[in-house]
């Protein structure tokens, strides 16, 4: 294998990672993962005394795995006009995400002091809660971007 | 971008549905190519080309502003 076949070789790959989508069922999987777990969540939270922090990390998990399946597979016709939207959707997201990650613990310490003198502490937000963002803003800008289009 | 794809959709006797269906997309791509808010890659352009039997550049023209 020579130097241009090995170029090449990675190209393809590169370009099938980047290519790479379920297909259009797991859409109903991911809903179906989403929403059990957000029972589950709720089923902690109001039925299960005792220590549940793990069932808790893991429920959260499942909510991230559902969404990012939701997110990743196809719509029932996927073409270059998709592909544009999810990709715009992707690019908002990330550019929301950022933002939301370095302004919301200053909100969140600001709201908390002021509410009461004493408040929280300052802390920054957990890698579930800024996934969790990211993954709804960007679902729900694709949406919202394939009804205005 | 300004384009005539209603006109040639209209003479060929072709719905929305009938051209998507035709060249592999989605029916509310047609009608955002026609309302000129999406601007179809080349790809797309010469699959419409072949539909139309007709150039490019007789059913896609340039704005003022491009």
């Amino acid at each position: 294998m020579n130097t241009k076949e090995i170029i090449n070789c990675e190209q393809r790959k590169f370009q099938k990672l980047i290519k790479f989508r379920l297909p259009h069922r797991f859409m109903s999987i991911g809903i179906a993962v989403v929403l059990l777990a957000i029972a589950f969540m709720f089923v902690r939270a109001f039925t299960i005394d005792g220590e549940t922090e793990w069932l808790k990390q893991f429920l959260q998990k499942t909510l991230l795995v559902g969404m990012l399946i939701m997110s990743l597979s196809k719509d029932k016709i996927e073409d270059e006009m998709t592909l544009s939207l999810r990709a715009q959707s992707y690019a908002v997201a990330f550019v929301i995400g950022v933002i939301y990650a370095l302004v919301m613990p200053y909100v969140e310490f600001g709201v908390s002091n002021a509410v009461h003198s004493g408040g929280e502490a300052f802390k920054d937000l957990g890698d579930f809660q800024v996934l969790l963002f990211m993954l709804m803003i960007q679902l729900m800008f694709y949406h919202n971007l394939k009804r205005f289009r | 971008m300004i384009n005539t794809i209603k006109v040639e959709r209209a003479i060929l006797n072709l719905t929305q549905d009938d051209l998507a269906k035709k060249i592999g997309v989605s029916r509310q791509t047609i009608n955002s190519i026609e309302a000129n808010r999406y601007v179809p890659s080349t790809v797309l352009a010469l699959k419409l080309s072949a539909v139309f039997n007709k150039p490019v550049n007789d059913f896609f023209k340039l704005a003022a502003d491009d």
